[in-house]
């Protein structure tokens, strides 16, 4: 009992101390009007299978959502593909990338690439590859009218990729040309050496070098293909004006007699939960100094995931009404641009990051704040009408993640691809309703490690106010010339 | 390349199946449009397929409508019209007034430090400017009781607004939020109360976040001093000069007064246009802008712009040393929107360089030698035809300009095939329907039409034109503008001396 007592006691002290510490927000002359403009519910209609949307599986595997659609004669399709950077070994850094490239430029074994540009851009239609960290993509875009072929080429693509030498050649210089830029834009330069910092080797940090791409072969293009293009590791979104039978016995036709793959995919590289403390200092010859602040923070199964979300969007991640923008840009007119964004959508640990460029002599000013400023929501948490207007947002702006049929299709189509549930959406708001002040403070707590904070900076530290070694132990940084022979 | 053979019959037989073209119907748009008594166009396109609209103000003031010492004043208000009203954003109007009074004459004295500071004849003491500049912000941090930051922003967010934001350009500023259906009234509210009351608070602390946006976004990339140089290379005479963040002097010192009176001036009801896609009934939003937008007065349009360059005799050359890879921007003078020239100049600068089988992509991405982008712009007053080049490896901006010119001598000299204009009449029809299926897409192309034609079909009609232009007028246009002493070349540089860092091996941790 006396336990009980003095818990409730603490509780009433508590909440005490932050009415007081809470002065009510001043109410603007207009608030009433806005208050009386913005009643209303808002109409949301939750996608789910069977309203429009159906979703069915071949014998080989490949998944189908589909949505008919006749307002417009468009007709697109999206195909998810379950590959991705994340497999590729270190030293073949760069097979993803050429993969998704060439798969697109080469064409297919009966038409090749050039005849397939002539083809598309004739009809005014795209057909484009591209592979990232950890999902493949294939979008076809054309009109009804070119439904039939836009799918036979989808399908030849996907199955019979040629990857001819002279397309790879190609690509390869695009990456070359890419590799030899990596210095020249602040911008790329500090997001490289922030994730390279946190992550090491691991694909998610790697830098893109030539020594791992010159000696990819057209058949390590192929194996690869071989390896993951696999009827059972595809989902494709197909959204416009078709006729179900019809797109179905088509569908049939173009990909029913691919043989699935028993092969499991291969295990992905695990990210070690370390951290990297210090201020790392690039030179770049620049009169502002960019800066990325940050950590390792969360895979996206942990269940904090919208506690966190909502944490991250009044810390910097709800532009101009967050505490980030609204200290160091609109009170001291540090930065044009400040944010925080906290990953949550990524399968291993993601990343938990602020960043602004400000000119060179506010450098430890614009660090001083940010640094403050993550201090102080870890100790304090949130208000509660930061968490209400937070949350508002993020469930009322929930209606334009479904506001055409493509976008329906291809929101359902990801969350089966990243292993969601189908209701997902349906309890998304659920999740973002039952986060309370207390979930926010824990997770404010539990994730954010001020002293454990990777602090890259890209400038000229000799023009800096102050130095910025109260954050941390300096490390100089000359950036090599990307070695491209 | 073996293969080419059984390729090209596959593909002669896929176009055969694909040549329904002629049937495809044309783009019908039911916009309504209505003129409010002071001027203001509301034009409203009903689209009922989600319970969702899409908003978009359009102002027809840009940067060209500027002048030296306020360069960059139509993005600074930009900023501005986000800092709240006489009643938005404040809990108290009237007690700010004389603190920004107080303010606004620290920032008189403060000017005349900084033009004193300019010039080696005066005596200048910094210790003066910096207290200047401390009252001024001391002033500000009392102000600061009464400003609830970011209302506006806050309150269309919290409704669930998206694509929220605002942009500005050479020709015009547009503000656009897209929002649930039942949110139409808060829209007209919020839009007509800044467009009627804008107050221009923390706009000296602002000058320092804009400032910021120009180091970042003109000064710290290639692109951005590319960009700059090329607009004062190309243009001696015309306000396309400066850049539309405007120049650093005019941004460190501008006041406030210029800039609302240049509000005053440019942002009236009669200068905008008001653009609403989305499932709303046409009727109602026109009632809902009469109740909002008819209470502000009517008053006359801006001055036009008259200045203009005279033709230009003789190829212009600037360097920009930047310590970034070589890349450069190749102009030529052309007139502005409305002129029949400009479609054939579109169509020429389509088959040069849009997509995988345009010109410059065979001849000079495929060869390795680096990329080239053309592009024709269609601006309210004269513009440039341009092309961006970016070499790869070794090769130089020399070379890819030659690259560049002989191409386009091929254009003179050779009428480009019909296969080529028949693959851009059909992706401008393609690209049409594509644009049906975004709210947000439709409201800007009706906006942008409507405010610098005065006629919101003329995107439509723009895609007839391009659909009409033949091989002799692509000919003919290249023939005129495209030529040495019409041309303007810019190029950024290694800083002289210096070479890039040597080859060290590379930290992985």
């Amino acid at each position: 009992m006396k336990r009980l007592i003095s818990y409730a006691i603490t509780l009433l002290i508590l909440a005490a101390a932050t009415i007081q510490a809470q002065t009510p927000p001043a109410k603007s002359i207009a608030s009433k009007t806005i208050e009386s403009l913005s009643k209303g519910k808002i109409e949301l209609t939750i996608p789910h299978l069977g309203a429009g949307v159906e979703r069915i599986v071949l014998e080989n595997g490949l998944t189908l959502y589909f949505y008919e659609d006749h307002k417009l004669p468009l007709f697109n399709v999206t195909a998810l593909v379950r590959c991705g950077a994340i497999y590729d070994p270190l030293e073949r850094n760069g097979l993803s990338a050429l993969v998704g490239g060439v798969m697109r430029s080469g064409g297919t074994k009966s038409i090749s690439g050039d005849s397939l540009n002539i083809l598309l851009e004739y009809i005014g239609g795209s057909l484009e590859t591209t592979i990232g960290t950890e999902s493949g993509s294939a979008s076809l875009s054309v009109l009804a009218k070119d439904q039939d072929l836009g799918l036979k080429l989808l399908a030849d693509l996907l199955r019979n990729p040629a990857f001819p030498q002279e397309k790879l050649d190609l690509a390869k210089t695009d990456l070359k040309n890419l590799i030899k830029r990596r210095n020249d834009n602040p911008n790329r330069m500090v997001s490289t050496y922030f994730s390279n910092t946190l992550y090491g080797d691991h694909p998610y940090g790697r830098i893109l070098d030539w020594s791992s791409v010159k000696g990819l072969t057209v058949q390590d293009l192929a194996d690869y293909h071989q390896r993951f293009f696999v009827p059972n590791g595809i989902i494709l979104g197909i959204s416009g004006d078709f006729n179900k039978t019809e797109l179905l016995s088509k569908i049939t036709q173009y990909f029913g007699d691919w043989k699935k793959s028993s092969l499991p995919l291969p295990s992905q590289p695990e990210v070690a939960l370390t951290y990297h403390p210090g201020v790392y200092q690039v030179r770049k010859d620049i009169n502002q100094a960019y800066l990325m602040i940050g950590e390792l923070g969360i895979k996206r199964d942990n269940p904090d995931r919208y506690a966190i979300g909502l944490l991250n969007y009044v810390l910097g991640g709800g532009s101009f009404t967050s505490r980030l923008t609204s200290r160091v840009r609109s009170d001291e007119g540090l930065a044009y641009h400040v944010a925080s964004s906290f990953d949550t959508y990524s399968r291993d640990y993601g990343t938990f990051a602020a960043e602004c460029q400000t000119k060179s002599v506010t450098a430890y000013k614009a660090t001083k704040i940010i640094t403050e400023e993550i201090e102080k929501i870890r100790k304090e948490g949130v208000t509660e009408q930061e968490l209400e207007d937070a949350r508002n947002s993020i469930i009322n702006s929930l209606v334009f993640r479904f506001d055409t049929s493509s976008k329906i299709v291809s929101n359902l189509v990801s969350l089966e691809y990243d292993g969601y549930p189908p209701d997902y959406f349906e309890k998304y708001l659920d999740s973002y309703r039952r986060v309370t002040l207390a979930d926010i403070k824990r997770v404010a707590e539990k994730y954010l490690k001020p002293d454990q904070l990777t602090y890259i900076v890209v400038g000229k530290p000799e023009t800096f106010e102050k130095s910025l070694s109260e954050f941390g132990k300096i490390t100089n940084i000359e950036p090599a010339k990307p070695v491209i022979e | 390349m073996f293969k080419s053979h059984l390729s090209l019959v596959t593909c002669a037989f896929l176009l055969l199946t694909s040549l329904t073209w002629a049937q495809s119907a044309d783009v019908q748009l039911d916009v309504k449009k209505h003129t409010l008594a002071n001027g203001l166009r509301i034009l409203v396109l009903e689209n009922h397929s989600a319970p969702v609209f899409s908003s978009i103000i359009r102002f027809n003031t840009g940067s060209v409508d500027e002048y030296p010492g306020i360069t960059g004043s139509s993005h600074l208000l930009e900023h501005m019209l986000f800092k709240g009203t006489k009643i938005v954003g404040t809990s108290n109007y009237e007690a700010e007034v004389p603190i920004m009074a107080r303010i606004d004459s620290l920032a008189h004295l403060a000017y005349a430090e900084q033009v004193k500071l300019q010039s080696p004849l005066n005596a200048f003491d910094s210790t003066r400017l910096k207290q200047l500049r401390q009252q001024m912000a001391d002033a500000q941090a009392e102000q600061k009781q009464y400003i609830i930051k970011d209302e506006m922003w806050g309150t269309y967010l919290q409704n669930g607004g998206t694509a929220l934001n605002a942009s500005t350009g050479n020709d015009g500023t547009q503000y656009y939020v897209s929002l649930p259906k039942n949110r139409l009234e808060l829209w007209a509210f919020l839009e007509s109360d800044r467009m009627a009351n804008l107050v221009l608070r923390e706009f000296y602390s602002e000058r320092d976040v804009v400032m910021e946006e120009r180091r970042l976004s003109d000064e710290n990339t290639a692109r951005g001093r590319l960009a700059e140089a090329t607009a004062a290379t190309v243009n001696w005479a015309s306000s396309y000069r400066w850049p539309v963040v405007g120049w650093m002097s005019d941004i460190q010192t501008v006041q406030r007064e210029d800039v609302e009176q240049y509000f005053k001036s440019h942002y009236s009801p009669s200068n905008a246009v008001a653009v609403i896609v989305g499932d709303v009934n046409a009727d109602s939003v026109f009632a809902i802008c009469e109740k909002y937008f008819g209470k502000i007065p009517p008053q006359p349009l801006p001055r036009p712009v008259v200045t203009r360059d005279a033709p230009q005799a003789g190829e212009r050359r600037t360097e920009v040393e930047y310590d970034a890879s070589p890349m450069a921007s190749i102009c030529w003078q052309t007139p502005q929107i409305g002129h029949p020239d400009l479609p054939a100049l579109e169509v020429a600068a389509n088959i040069l360089s849009n997509g995988r089988t345009s010109r410059f992509y065979k001849n000079i991405r495929e060869k390795k030698l680096g990329t080239a982008d053309a592009g024709a712009d269609y601006s309210r007053y004269p513009g440039t035809f341009s092309c961006d080049i970016s070499p790869y490896g070794d090769h130089t901006v020399q070379e890819l300009e030659t690259a560049v010119y002989a191409e386009i001598d091929h254009m003179k000299s050779e009428k480009v095939t019909d296969w080529e204009l028949q693959r851009v009449r059909n992706q401008v029809d393609a690209q049409l329907w594509r644009s049906m299926d975004s709210n947000r897409g439709l409201a800007s192309r009706i906006a942008n039409s409507e405010i610098m034609t005065g006629d919101w079909r003329d995107f439509l009609n723009r895609s007839k034109a391009i659909k009409a232009v033949t091989a002799d007028d692509v000919m003919r246009v290249v023939n005129k503008y495209l030529v040495k002493k019409n041309r303007s070349v810019v190029s950024i540089v290694r800083p002289e001396g210096e070479q890039p860092a040597a080859a060290a091996p590379r930290k992985n941790k």
